[in-house]
């Protein structure tokens, strides 16, 4: 019988296996950042461990950094703190880190497959959940914690439990690709399959659906997979994957040889079987918008909001649930979508704020300005996509429309920073989760695509961007 | 193992309710365990006393792999949290630390067991013993590796190669 991608790589990374239970696997790349890895080096110091492989291990700083400006000293200590103590790990350990002043700063995930560290067929891991980003090249990349990061500092390797091969089949074409997104394909896929719908399954997105999209589509794909509950989700490395990768800062010396080697074996054989199947047509989905307090709960921006009972088709929790959301979000059953007025805008996060995202939004508001009811940002995802909107001129017309336009970091994705909702506050964000609290204390979150939100901002509530000329 | 239950009767309790983000930059355990489940109940640090366990539905812990979640309720004295299902990165980290047990439970137990509750929990024989209803009712075995991580206090004490 023939494998699957996600069963090829894990065979080719497998040190130790058991008849049963979890096995040993290599990690190829292990990424860092300030806040899940400080305990990890802790317990190294405590047991005088090394870090393993050094060469292997690659930081930077993400969650807590301010997105204003570097050059004035951090003002919140315990974030300044975080911050120093990642400096001194990677000094003491000798580990790369790019830092609140490199060029190549940014949110983990979006730097990885800039730099060229991200490969097709590796193993990476992050103390991080949305590590399963990169699982768009190819790689299978897992979300761990801080004793796990600990687990890998010192041995370079994770026992894991084999995970149940998912495919995930995204079948048509979008009519009008510019206005539904990457990301209305995976919270379609999410409010089916529901939150808890990819537990103990690595997902594999497959179709012509997904091999349509771009790499940094392909990306937003992947990130959401852990809002599904998988360990991991991939995409077969393909054409536009190597195209990607090639000449990046850290793309290796023998990159044509590793290609010709991926074209061969890096795919899911025909008669491989999977654990389980989900299969979504797109000819007709449209922009998505989520309305309570997970990204399952989403509905068409053409919708309204639904009751407890439709939502939860009998289910006691799932009602609770979606009247407790429905009271958190102060909206009520019936309320069309698009007459959902809004306070905030959040174009970032580590799901849609790579350029492309950013070039797809500026579409949307060139020439016009915001509600004078709203406060919008845009944080790019990485100082290097920082620097490419910039040379497009791309800042102006966010900064035009009365954008702010930030330093790149985490920012507004997890409240870590100064950049939160206050109590009460309604945002469209580009971010991937919607949990009570997520964007500050209080603070209410709609997930949406990029060109959605710019939409909403203009506009003051939110509308169906097809509406609107993006040529 | 005895403990009182603190009950929450819903699904996908997630890891930025347990935690919320604000707090991961606090170090000292002690400290963050009384933001624990800020986001969903202000009353638990008040309420909770060291044995007790958290009842709950289906998909706990989901979200973020902070381990700071595990590590929060651990300091705030829970012991074990029965949920009728985990979110894969939670349990993880619960048991690599042994900050807690994650006791998936069935629908009976889920139904049957209510808030103050003393429940007594007997992983030597998977049962779940209801002191205060006089009930009983079967836990989900823990994995064999599972079990030995547990037993040994974590996955940095346990030792693969004396099996």
């Amino acid at each position: 019988m023939g494998k699957t991608l996600f069963e090829k790589i894990w065979e080719s990374h497998v040190v130790v296996e058991r008849q049963s239970g979890p096995s040993l696997i290599y990690v190829d790349r292990h990424l860092i950042h300030e806040v899940t890895s400080p305990q990890a080096f802790d317990g190294l110091r405590l047991n005088n461990r090394k870090v393993r492989r050094p060469d292997l291990t690659i930081a930077t700083m993400d969650h807590n950094v301010p997105t204003n400006d570097r050059s004035l000293p951090i003002l919140d200590q315990t974030s300044a703190i975080q911050i120093q103590t990642l400096e001194k790990n990677c000094r003491d350990f000798g580990i790369k880190l790019f830092d609140i002043n490199s060029p190549n700063q940014g949110i983990v995930h979006v730097i990885g497959p800039q730099l060229g560290i991200t490969l097709p067929g590796s193993t990476i891991v992050c103390g991080d959940s949305h590590t399963s980003t990169h699982g768009a090249f190819g790689a299978l990349a897992l979300g761990i914690g801080t004793s796990d990061v600990e687990h890998v500092l010192a041995s370079q390797t994770l026992w894991l439990e084999k995970p149940m091969p998912f495919e995930i089949r995204i079948e048509g074409k979008r009519k009008n690709p510019h206005a539904v997104t990457a990301k209305d394909i995976i919270l379609s896929v999410i409010k089916y399959i529901g939150t808890g719908g990819g537990t103990g399954t690595v997902i594999e997105y497959r179709g012509d659906g997904i091999t349509d999209l771009s790499m940094e589509q392909r990306m937003t794909i992947c990130n959401m997979s852990i809002e599904a509950g998988a360990r991991a989700g991939l995409i077969a490395p393909d054409e536009k994957t190597y195209d990607y990768l090639r000449h990046r800062e850290y793309t290796p010396k023998n990159y044509e040889s590793l290609v010709d080697s991926w074209r061969n074996n890096l795919k899911t054989d025909h008669d491989a079987k999977f654990g389980k199947q989900f299969l979504l047509h797109i000819d007709d989905i449209a922009p998505q918008v989520s309305w309570g307090t997970n990204p399952g709960m989403t509905c068409d921006v053409t919708d309204a909001v639904p009751s407890p009972d439709e939502f939860s088709k009998g289910d006691p929790n799932q009602k609770k649930g979606a009247q407790k959301a429905l009271d958190y979000m102060n909206l009520k059953p019936g309320t069309h979508i698009e007459d959902i007025k809004i306070d905030r805008v959040f174009i970032g996060s580590c799901t849609n704020a790579r350029l492309e995202d950013l070039i797809e939004a500026s579409k949307v508001i060139k020439g016009q300005k915001i509600s004078p009811h709203v406060r919008a940002m845009v944080v790019p995802g990485s100082q290097m996509v920082k620097k490419q909107a910039e040379e497009m001129g791309l800042d102006k017309i966010f900064i035009d429309a009365n954008f702010e336009w930030r330093e790149a970091g985490c920012s507004m994705c997890l409240g870590m920073n100064p950049d939160i909702l206050s109590p009460g506050e309604r945002c469209a964000s580009t971010s991937n989760r919607n949990f009570e609290g997520r964007q500050g204390t209080g603070g209410r979150t709609h997930l949406v695509s990029p060109v959605m939100a710019a939409a909403a901002a203009i506009k003051g509530h939110f509308v169906d961007v097809r509406k609107m000329d993006l040529s | 193992m005895k403990g009182n239950i603190i009950k929450y009767a819903q699904d996908n309790v997630d890891t930025d309710v347990i935690i919320p983000g604000q707090y991961l930059k606090v170090h000292d355990y002690a400290e963050l365990a009384t933001h624990a489940m800020e986001g969903l109940d202000p009353d638990f640090h008040s309420k909770v006393k060291e044995g007790d366990f958290i009842l709950s539905g289906k998909n706990f812990g989901c979200g973020s792999s902070r381990e700071h979640a595990p590590i929060a309720l651990s300091y705030s004295g829970i012991k074990a949290v029965l949920a009728l299902s985990f979110a894969r990165i939670f349990y993880r980290n619960a048991v690599d630390g042994a900050f807690l047990l994650p006791i998936e439970i069935e629908q009976d137990a889920y139904d049957a067991i209510s808030e103050g509750d003393e429940i007594d929990i007997d992983i030597a024989t998977n049962e779940i013993k209801n002191l205060t209803k006089n009930q009983t009712y079967k836990m989900k075995p823990f994995s064999e590796i599972i079990g030995k991580i547990i037993s040994a206090g974590g996955l940095f004490k346990y030792k693969p190669d004396q099996d």
